[in-house]
């Protein structure tokens, strides 16, 4: 055997004694009922509109204080993949989808609901999460460790050059307008340096508020802006309870025709959600429409799509689970963020006093092999979930919304209120929500602003790190092949767009 | 839509200069040892290139016939919008002296009122129970300390 071989046949038993020691943290009872609670969490503000995962995360985040790091993780990442599972539900069932990676499965999912084929809708969408979820999972386990260990090479310049294409990335592939996203990862930045300089000491921006020296807290921002906003924008236009279609447990059977129509999207819709993942932005929506016009593509009857493909729900639903476990990669393996999810659990993980980065694995293989384990866990409750109690889930739907959204309004400000005892946070949330919503009427994307808050401290962190060594040299970072390259990604994203813009109209 | 956009582009740049402003006033260090205030000032830069040039364009753009005035709601809508923000808001500032009690128990009876429940009597009890139960889970359970309210403690 050659020594790459070796090498790679002793890297491939490492990943599998991590998973093995992961099961063996995942399987003890306070991770488990983690595991539980946060994937029950998800599915619930899956199918639920107005709360999405960001929102329950946010909520959920001072709950933790109470359980260790490990079981904490498990619980946010729960939330975050059992709502790409439970929003399926109600765009089948209601053709409302549950949160925003669930619009395109609404497409074809509600037709084939009319034409009484919502079990097998149903059954479809909830296998190929799990199908999905697992090989999100496997490119997961084997992507993040090789890319940890080149992280560690890696110096301020590569990390600040990183955080920029990640903030760049974003802006670019948002749903609105590049400046719009532009100015959203500005105001983001902005909020980010409030609070006290982490170099000097110096308070920046308190307005005399000593409170507000610790900076603001991401979770009255991600609440304000996800919970409070939804809940302006609902009260805004209230509407009745709808009318949900019905279905049986022997329906839940789709016929091996279906089976063998839907399977392959299954394959391809995890593999591509799974590296579409990998790349900052709203991975789980993005991947979804990627997928839905994939299989479109490839199909050999296109017409169909839109009355009722199967592939049109295997796909998409596909995509957006393993799209959960591919945005994990760059928080655990690097310690940025690339989705507001993942944000969040970097915010809890922070809160907890763990440092994300390319050591998580080595100082604390507990936390990263826990969290993968728990999610082979949670996939597996989730296809119980979504199967046979599908009816429950979906009867949510019937609670009022004035009684939700009550309920909703009481839990943002409790939630934040426990983060520090703060009446200040309490007054942030407000002023959140009532721009979110602004924001929203305004069709300004949000979660480039949410990254830029966590994200705004480690690039000034790495820039000023990074002129410091370079003994104010800027053009030294360019010196550096990572930063050089991952640099110049982000100019040619900025520049290369317009540019053809402008070309195809000259040639018009 | 145009306009609404308009007057936001306004405030981030007014926002951006004060910003940039508070920037310029922190120590700037040198290239070599940037200092807290360096940050800053290129975010503030930032902002009010991006928002200045943002204003700009949405002022030359022209507003298509037919095209909505305002995509903020009118009447009834905007009247139950701003009633739950005011809600909030005085959730927050009696939740000091009345308690979380007496203050989630206000904020539930108005949600549901403006959200559409008419029978007087469904929003007192509602409004009642919620308070109890989720001062029971929210204090005991998982041990918040919410204020019980400096009025009568």
């Amino acid at each position: 055997m050659c020594r790459s071989q070796w090498e790679a046949s002793f890297s491939n038993m490492e990943t599998l004694n991590g998973l093995a020691y992961g099961f063996s943290v995942a399987f003890t009872g306070s991770n488990i009922l983690a595991c539980f609670l946060g994937v029950l969490v998800g599915t619930t503000v899956g199918v639920l509109p107005g709360i999405g995962p960001i929102g329950a995360m946010a909520l959920l985040i001072p709950s933790t204080y109470s359980l260790g790091p490990t079981s904490a993780i498990i619980m946010l990442s729960g939330i975050f993949y059992g709502a790409m599972y439970g929003g399926s539900t109600t765009s089948i069932l209601v053709n409302v989808p549950g949160e925003a990676a669930s619009v395109v499965t609404a497409i074809d999912g509600y037709k084939m609901a009319r034409k009484g084929r919502a079990g097998a809708a149903l059954a479809v969408s909830a296998v190929g999460s799990f199908v999905a979820g697992t090989i999100g999972l496997v490119g997961l386990m084997f992507f993040a460790p090789p890319l940890a260990s080149l992280a560690l090479e890696f110096g301020p310049p590569e990390y600040f050059s990183l955080t920029l294409l990640g903030l760049i990335f974003l802006s670019r592939i948002g749903s609105s307008s590049a400046l719009k996203s532009f100015l959203m990862v500005a105001l983001g930045l902005l909020l980010g340096t409030v609070g006290m300089d982490l170099i000097s000491g110096i308070p920046r921006f308190t307005l005399g508020y000593l409170e507000l020296g610790q900076g603001i807290e991401l979770v009255p921002v991600a609440m304000g802006l996800y919970g409070i906003g939804e809940v302006l924008m609902i009260a805004e236009r209230i509407t009745g309870i709808p009318d949900l279609i019905k279905v049986k447990f022997r329906e839940l059977f789709p016929t091996p025709a279906e089976w063998k129509k839907a399977f392959p999207p299954m394959i391809r819709g995890g593999a591509l959600g799974f590296f579409l993942g990998l790349i900052p932005g709203p991975a789980a929506i993005i991947s979804t429409f990627a997928a839905y016009t994939l299989e479109k593509k490839l199909s050999k009857h296109p017409e169909e799509f839109g009355q009722g493909a199967i592939e049109g729900v295997a796909g998409p639903e596909s995509a957006n689970n393993s799209a959960t476990a591919g945005s994990m990669v760059p928080l655990l393996a690097l310690g940025i963020p690339f989705a507001p999810p993942t944000a969040l659990l970097l915010g809890a993980l922070t809160i907890h006093g763990v440092q994300p980065g390319p050591l998580l694995m080595t100082q604390h293989p507990e936390i990263f092999w826990g969290v993968v384990a728990s999610m082979y866990i949670g996939n597996a409750v989730l296809l119980i979930l979504n199967l046979p109690l599908v009816g429950i889930f979906a009867s949510i739907l019937r609670l009022p919304q004035h009684i939700l959204m009550g309920l909703i309004l009481l839990l943002c400000l409790v939630g934040t209120y426990s983060i520090n005892n703060s009446f200040l946070d309490i007054y942030i949330l407000l002023i959140m929500g009532v721009v979110g919503y602004i924001l929203r009427k305004l069709d300004f994307d949000m979660a480039p602003l949410i990254l830029a808050v966590v994200l705004g401290p480690i690039l000034e962190k790495t820039l000023r790190q990074s002129l410091y060594y370079a003994r104010g040299d800027a053009w030294a970072i360019l010196g550096r092949p990572v930063a050089a390259v991952l640099l110049f990604i982000g100019f040619s994203c900025i520049v290369i767009p317009p540019l053809v813009r402008r070309l195809r109209k000259a040639a018009r | 839509m145009i306009k609404a956009q308009s007057i936001i582009y306004l405030f981030l740049s007014i926002l951006g200069a004060i910003y940039l402003l508070g920037g310029l006033s922190l120590p700037m260090g040198t290239v070599n040892q940037p200092g807290p205030g360096f940050f800053p000032t290129l975010v503030g830069v930032l902002i009010l290139c991006l928002s200045v040039s943002a204003f700009v364009l949405s002022k030359r753009k022209p507003t298509i016939t037919g095209e909505r005035n305002s995509v903020f709601p009118h009447g009834q809508d905007r009247r139950r919008v701003i009633g739950l923000t005011l809600a909030i808001l005085s959730f927050v500032v009696f939740l000091n002296p009345l308690g979380y009690g007496i203050c989630s128990a206000a904020l539930m009876g108005a949600t549901l009122r403006l959200l559409g429940l008419r029978s007087w009597v469904r929003i007192v009890i509602i409004a009642v129970l919620t308070a109890l139960i989720s001062q029971y889970f929210f204090v005991l359970i998982l041990d918040v300390p919410l204020p019980m309210g400096s009025l009568f403690f």
